[in-house]
């Protein structure tokens, strides 16, 4: 306990002087905030930049549109985001040997490891609910029609967050193997997107956790039982992930 | 007490370390000395839980450091050759970092981080980022945080290799003045007349294997000259012809105005020189039993060894 204390602590000093705060936020609400405004303005650039109306071949932007679009935006660049700030949370402490002092004063792996997971599930939740509230009420403000709700938001919001959580979770895990966080981050990016191609495929979908990204965005949906084996198949990810990674910081030299 | 038996480590096929077996007493300055790349940074970093080994027991004061590490990390107090910090706190923050993972009180928190940090001469720059602190001053910061909690056992590793000559003086002070608080030390360096000043056993060692592990004062016996250097106030022709044919006098060399005088028999020597010197009229300006230094006894003994 008093590992997790104080490197939630050291987790929370370091995203705020090392800017990983700020970066979180750029790919997450200032993305909610620029997603729907470039849409609205996409019709006008469109009809400026090019010698034909092409206006008509866009489909018909309403509040929905606005939002599945937004929805499908943060997956694409937020991932980066994500797996780029996000790298070197462990392989750096190893490549650095910054786990020195801490180990031999006291620190355990595995507070360090929820230590990391937890906080930066924190950010992730609070971001992520954040940047689809204000998406949400974005949207409300300049597009009209469509069934957008409230309760479409939070849904879409829970569910990124769990989706996130399950990428963050296998992050430090691919962190803990690789010196190099480029690394970590690369092989996350790829299966993020790699994983989504499985959405097209009715039979398998619901049981992978890219399921969740394709629920968030049914504006009409609602948590049904077809929820069920993504939820648990990624909270047992998220278990196995953590538990893999404090046996795999318990295995190395980390002087 | 610690108890190294047959400690191995190999980094693929170079072998770091080749079955080493030694032991540290309670209280004492333990010197490992060698060259750069001998193992001695990969012995500290195995004794102190930091690194795994290939094979091999480590029993620390009755414990096995495999199987008790995280009992045994509370009772060690480690200074890396090259210490790595979280460069965007400063000293004040890390400290406590160390503080609180060490279980240190509220209250002692407080006082015992300004009081290393008056001591490591960094409490003026304590509010500045480590990441601009030079070598030395991150030195003096990593000597902070591993006596933080007054470790029994403390392991330093090249503790003095960045700082400057003061810096330097007042580490092997502190050495000598945790030695006296009983504090168990061991002591890496490539500076010889570090180890010379401080430590009570030293621990040679070359290419992963132990070459020579004794206390100062039996090694100086063992390895000490039978040899008199005599200086005199004019040329010693008369003296050398009163030495020379003693029976404990095994060769006498002359030069200006000393005598060289290599002896069989130290404690005959010891008892009759000055005696019969005195007797002479050629006044005696010095004398002194030559005394190797550890540097030579080091060089002497890698030359053995790579003869073998």
């Amino acid at each position: 306990m008093q590992t997790f204390r104080q490197y939630f602590k050291k987790e929370a000093l370091e995203a705020l002087r090392t800017n990983k705060y700020i970066i979180l936020f750029v790919g997450t609400i200032f993305w909610a905030l620029m997603d729907p405004l470039l849409l609205k303005l996409l019709p006008m650039i469109l009809e400026s930049s090019l010698p034909v109306d092409m206006t008509a071949l866009l489909p018909e932007l309403n509040r929905d549109t606005a939002f599945v679009n937004f929805a499908g935006d943060l997956f694409e660049i937020g991932t980066l985001f994500f797996g780029f700030t996000l790298m070197g949370l462990v392989s750096s402490e190893i490549r650095f040997k910054r786990l020195v002092f801490p180990r031999v004063s006291g620190a355990g792996f595995g507070g360090i490891v929820l230590a990391k997971y937890i906080h930066y599930a924190a950010v992730l939740i609070v971001f992520i609910f954040t940047a689809f509230m204000t998406n949400y009420f974005y949207t409300i403000g300049l597009f009209d029609g469509g069934f957008l709700s409230i309760e479409a938001a939070v849904r879409a919001a829970v569910l990124y967050s769990l989706y996130y959580c399950l990428l963050l979770a296998i992050l430090i895990l691919l962190s803990s193997l690789f010196k190099r966080g480029l690394f970590a981050g690369i092989i996350i990016i790829v299966f993020a997107y790699t994983m989504s191609i499985f959405n097209q495929f009715a039979g398998i979908r619901q049981y992978l956790p890219n399921y969740l990204l394709l629920k968030a965005q049914d504006i009409h949906g609602g948590f049904d039982s077809t929820l069920i084996p993504a939820v648990m198949v990624s909270a047992s990810l998220i278990a196995i992930s953590i538990v893999l990674t404090v046996y795999r910081m318990r295995k190395i030299d980390i002087a | 007490m610690i108890k190294v038996e047959k400690l191995r480590k190999n980094y693929g096929r170079l072998k770091a370390l080749k079955d080493i077996s030694f032991e540290v007493q309670k209280g004492t300055v333990f010197g490992f000395i060698g060259r750069n790349g001998a193992g001695k940074t990969t012995t500290m970093n195995i004794l102190t839980g930091l690194m795994k080994s290939d094979g091999g027991k480590i029993i620390i004061d009755g414990m096995d450091l495999s199987a008790d590490r995280d009992e045994l990390v509370k009772y060690i107090g480690y200074l890396p050759e090259a210490p790595s910090f979280y460069d965007y706190m400063n000293s004040y923050e890390y400290l406590e970092l160390i503080a609180g993972l060490s279980g240190c009180r509220p209250e002692e928190k407080k006082k015992r981080t300004g009081e290393l940090l008056d001591m490591v001469r960094l409490k003026k720059d304590a509010g500045r980022k480590i990441g601009g602190y030079s070598r030395g001053m991150k030195q003096r910061l990593a000597l902070a945080a591993a006596i933080f909690d007054r470790p029994p056992i403390l392991f330093l590793d090249e503790p003095s290799s960045a700082l400057d000559p003061e810096g330097r003086r007042e580490m092997l002070a502190l050495i000598e003045e945790l030695k006296d608080e009983n504090t168990t030390i061991i002591l890496s360096t490539h500076i010889l007349s570090d180890a010379e000043r401080v430590c009570d056993t030293v621990c040679m060692i070359d290419e992963g294997r132990i070459i020579l592990a004794e206390s100062l004062e039996v090694l100086y016996k063992k390895h000490i000259h039978p040899i008199f250097d005599i200086e005199f106030e004019a040329r010693p022709e008369k003296q050398a012809d009163m030495l020379k044919d003693l029976d404990w006098v095994k060769d006498l060399t002359s030069s200006g105005n000393k005598l060289s005088l290599e002896v069989n028999d130290m404690d005959k020597a010891k008892d009759q020189i000055l005696g019969i010197l005195s007797k002479s009229e050629n006044t005696v300006i010095s004398y002194r039993l030559r005394k190797m230094q550890l540097e030579d006894i080091f060089i002497g003994t890698v030359k053995d060894n790579a003869d073998i």
